[in-house]
């Protein structure tokens, strides 16, 4: 059976009340959640974003239709929750500028930091989770060249700070 | 062509390799048991309160019928103090009803 229709089969399971067959997917997809959401959105708030994210997911899983993979669906919940809460984060407090890091301090983290938040998600995405481009167009609701030229200028942004670090 | 920034690069910014966060699972297990739990209430409580409205519609459409009825409507006019003890005697009713709610007896003559 392929993936898709397995977790298709494990969401209907799920919007009939099964809990089981949820926490079945939570085991499947936390870890790449989690892990994009650290980096798209920051380490602090992921965990609750994400267990935003399931709760909805559970709340809305009759509504998935395995025309998408379950990861993009999921994703596309749990980035809009990151987005609110980026937004009320920012509201709450004052922007704040990336710190200078010394060359050698400069680790991905500062380099996402100093990235806009759909750069960062792009990239996250594209690069290191194996999306295609098309899939993250459409998390984002951005046109495919859009997103195309975004990854290319935050890869190029991360690799000027890269070889600033002497690594280059 | 993949070079030395590339590798580096895709690799921090990939998922780790681990096993499933078991609990983390349990939490999100809890949080939807809560969740359920806390919708149940809810339609609980939409469902008495149409219920109460019911009722007090069915009330209210008794005391109408009854008022119309020629008897009832000569003997009201001829003492309205009748009628507005009825109708005091009816509200008073539907609000001990509707205060003891879905409780059972006992709790609404606080036995319990």
């Amino acid at each position: 059976m392929e993936e898709n229709e397995q977790d298709l089969a494990l969401s209907r399971r799920a919007a009939s009340g099964d809990q089981a067959a949820f926490s079945m997917l939570v085991e499947k997809y936390e870890r790449p959640l989690r892990s994009f959401l650290a980096r798209a959105v920051g380490p602090d708030s992921a965990d609750d974003i994400a267990q935003d994210a399931f709760l909805k997911a559970w709340r809305a899983a009759g509504q998935y239709d395995g025309r998408a993979r379950y990861s993009t669906w999921l994703t596309r919940i749990a980035w809009r929750c990151g987005l609110d809460r980026l937004r009320s984060e920012r509201t709450a407090q004052a922007p704040e500028e990336p710190e200078s890091a010394s060359p050698a301090a400069l680790e991905v983290d500062d380099m996402l930091a100093r990235l806009t938040d759909g750069e960062r998600a792009a990239l996250v995405l594209c690069d290191g989770h194996g999306w295609t481009h098309a899939e993250a167009a459409e998390l984002l609701s951005l046109p495919l060249g859009t997103v195309k030229s975004t990854i290319a200028r935050a890869k190029a942004k991360c690799r000027k700070m890269w070889e600033g670090a002497d690594h280059g | 062509m993949a070079d030395a920034f590339d590798d580096w690069f895709a690799s921090s910014l990939g998922p780790p390799e681990r096993l499933p966060d078991r609990r983390f699972v349990s939490a999100v297990q809890a949080h939807i048991a809560l969740d359920e739990q806390l919708a149940l209430e809810d339609r609980a409580l939409i469902a008495r309160l149409v219920s109460q409205l019911a009722a007090l519609v069915a009330v209210a459409a008794a005391l109408w019928l009854v008022g119309r009825a020629a008897p009832v409507a000569e003997r009201l006019a001829e003492s309205p103090s009748i009628g507005m003890l009825i109708l005091l005697a009816a509200f008073g009713f539907v609000v001990v009803v509707f205060s003891t709610g879905g409780r059972s007896p006992d709790a609404a003559i606080g036995m319990d």
